[in-house]
């Protein structure tokens, strides 16, 4: 990929912020992988190889961007996403569009980066289309500045198709929060299987929300959804994850873990199950509370101390 | 030396350990034996200082140093752990972290795969975590290699061959003369008289006293003729007429 001189100077900072959030920068300047580099409301870096094709464009505070993967194309390195703002405040509006044809494999790598924000607006809106036998996977990544002044609101909607798959993983554990507002949701077609992930740790007043749902409307549609929580200090966390089968056979499960570790912590978790057919099984776990008391004894018999058993604890659990 | 001196300890207003009194000297090996419920448990856990395990009376020597107020940090610090009975799984810690504590102790590759090969287990389990995709066996020895690891002064085994796939008493024996090769004191609880038999001193307990000690081998056909028979393990006045 090359990067206009005239943005090579916000890419520079772009890619601190990018390797700051785990990214590997030499993956964006990579002609073997496909990329794109969003900055503010500016595309400063896309790149297509073969099978991949990224049209992207300025839209009112952000960019618009529309992947789009070939029929039957197994994309055998990891596309890339680099999201960033460097400006202490603003709104930036992304949206997503991904399309992965019948028979295509692709896996992304994304990655959000607002570090130096102390008050900004990420809004980001997906729609994601996946293919008859298509797989698609998205790790996401994000990382804001820790004085809690950003604000995410994502919205994702995804269809799949019949015996497509979806793997989607969202994780901000490294720094502050600020606000979180997720919003998933997926629609499994006959043998779909999806598989959503969730990982946040809450910090000072850190504001968690997220809901997830899977919507089992094909036959034997498989869908798990999961979302584990560390809430500390004086996190507010709200936890929705829902499943609906609608159809024979298909089967749903989903589980939330928060870990409270504060005496200001307000957090909560809602499972909603609900079958509109008598051959679909759903099954929820959920459990709020402190880091289970055996563990800890387990490592301090070790001769941890109280706080960095449950910092090894943590860790394990949001790696 | 670690000694327990007249400890008692009552758990729901119930006495569980009354006066007890026990002594375990540098590179030797120990069993507590005793039926279900006698109390054998909540021995290990007094001596590891787990919370909610503090006597009410007695005291707790290590070295001459009075132990009884420390935190379980604080004893594990000084040389004391304990693989409890029951092995708890952690969601995403990979078995190196595990045993190298996440690289708080100074241990090489070489050292973990040796401590998983004393166990029966091989190098394969480094990358692997210790969550449910182990068996109760496989916990049970990565528990055993990360004890291993840690190089104890003391160490509790609290029913070491109990799991879903039970240990041999061999892989046992062979784990507990390793650590005695590291002149650790090895004290196993168990209710199986044929791992009592290979230490150097015995503790018979039963409702939460000491009803005999000493030599392996007779406290061994004591427990198996009389505590095997015995129906009121946990009614402690039948065992003080005896004793008394």
């Amino acid at each position: 990929m090359r990067i206009a001189p005239d943005y090579s100077k916000e890419f520079e900072k772009l890619a601190e912020a990018y390797e700051k959030s785990g990214g590997d920068t030499s993956n964006l300047l990579d002609k073997r992988v496909a990329s794109i580099i969003i900055s503010g409301d500016k595309v400063i870096g896309l790149n297509n190889v073969d099978g991949v094709e990224i049209e992207a464009g300025k839209q009112e505070l952000g960019v618009w961007a529309k992947i789009r993967i070939s029929k039957g194309k197994k994309i055998p390195m990891p596309i890339h996403l680099c999201t960033g703002f460097l400006g202490k405040e603003g709104e930036q509006r992304v949206n997503f569009e991904f399309i992965v044809e019948d028979g295509a494999t692709v896996n992304f790598i994304s990655h959000c980066s607002f570090p130096w924000s102390t008050k900004l607006t990420h809004k980001m809106t997906a729609i994601v289309r996946i293919g008859k036998n298509a797989t698609m996977t998205y790790a996401d990544a994000h990382f804001h500045s820790e004085e809690g002044g950003v604000t995410v609101i994502s919205d994702t909607h995804a269809i799949v198709e019949e015996n497509g798959k979806y793997k989607n993983s969202f994780e901000l554990t490294r720094t502050r929060v600020g606000k979180l507002v997720v919003k998933m949701d997926v629609d499994l077609k006959d043998g779909a299987i999806a598989d959503l992930e969730s990982k946040v740790r809450g910090r000072a007043d850190d504001d968690i929300s997220i809901k997830e749902s899977l919507g089992l409307n094909g036959k034997e549609a498989h869908g798990i959804a999961k979302s584990t929580i560390v809430a500390t200090e004086k996190t507010h966390a709200r936890i929705v994850n829902e499943a609906f089968g609608n159809a024979p056979y298909s089967k749903g499960h989903i589980e939330c873990t928060e870990i409270t570790k504060g005496a200001d912590v307000d957090v909560a978790t809602l499972p909603v199950l609900k079958v509109t057919n008598d051959l679909s099984e759903l099954t929820h776990e959920a459990s709020i509370g402190r880091i289970n008391s055996k563990q800890l004894d387990t490592m301090m018999a070790k001769s941890m101390t109280e706080e960095e058993a449950t910092e090894f604890i943590i860790k394990g659990m949001l790696s | 030396m670690l000694e327990l001196r007249n400890i008692s300890l009552e758990l729901g207003g119930k006495p569980i350990l009354k006066k007890l009194n026990m002594k375990f000297e540098v590179g030797k090996r120990y069993t507590i034996l005793g039926n279900n419920g006698t109390g054998k448990s909540t021995v290990a856990n007094v001596i590891m200082g787990v919370e909610g395990y503090k006597p009410q009376s007695g005291k707790i020597y290590l070295d001459g140093q009075d132990i009884t107020n420390l935190s379980i940090s604080q004893r594990a610090q000084l040389g004391i752990t304990i693989a409890f009975q029951e092995n708890v799984r952690f969601e995403g810690i990979k078995i190196y972290d595990y045993l190298t504590l996440g690289g708080k102790i100074k241990k090489s590759l070489d050292d973990v795969k040796k401590a998983l090969k004393i166990v029966g287990l091989g190098e394969d389990y480094v990358k692997r975590h210790v969550d449910s995709s182990l068996s109760g066996g496989e916990r049970k020895r990565v528990e055993l290699a990360s004890v291993y690891m840690i190089d104890p002064k003391y160490v509790i085994l609290d029913e070491p061959d109990s799991g879903i796939d039970m240990m041999s008493i061999d892989t046992i024996n062979m784990f507990i003369n390793q650590l005695r090769e590291k002149n650790t004191t090895v004290i196993t609880i168990t209710h199986r008289e044929e791992i009592a038999l290979d230490c150097d001193y015995s503790y018979l307990i039963c409702s939460g006293i000491v009803l005999k000690a000493g030599k392996p081998a007779e406290i061994s056909e004591y427990y198996k003729s009389m505590c095997d028979a015995c129906e009121h393990p946990n009614e402690i006045q039948l065992i003080r007429d005896e004793v008394i």
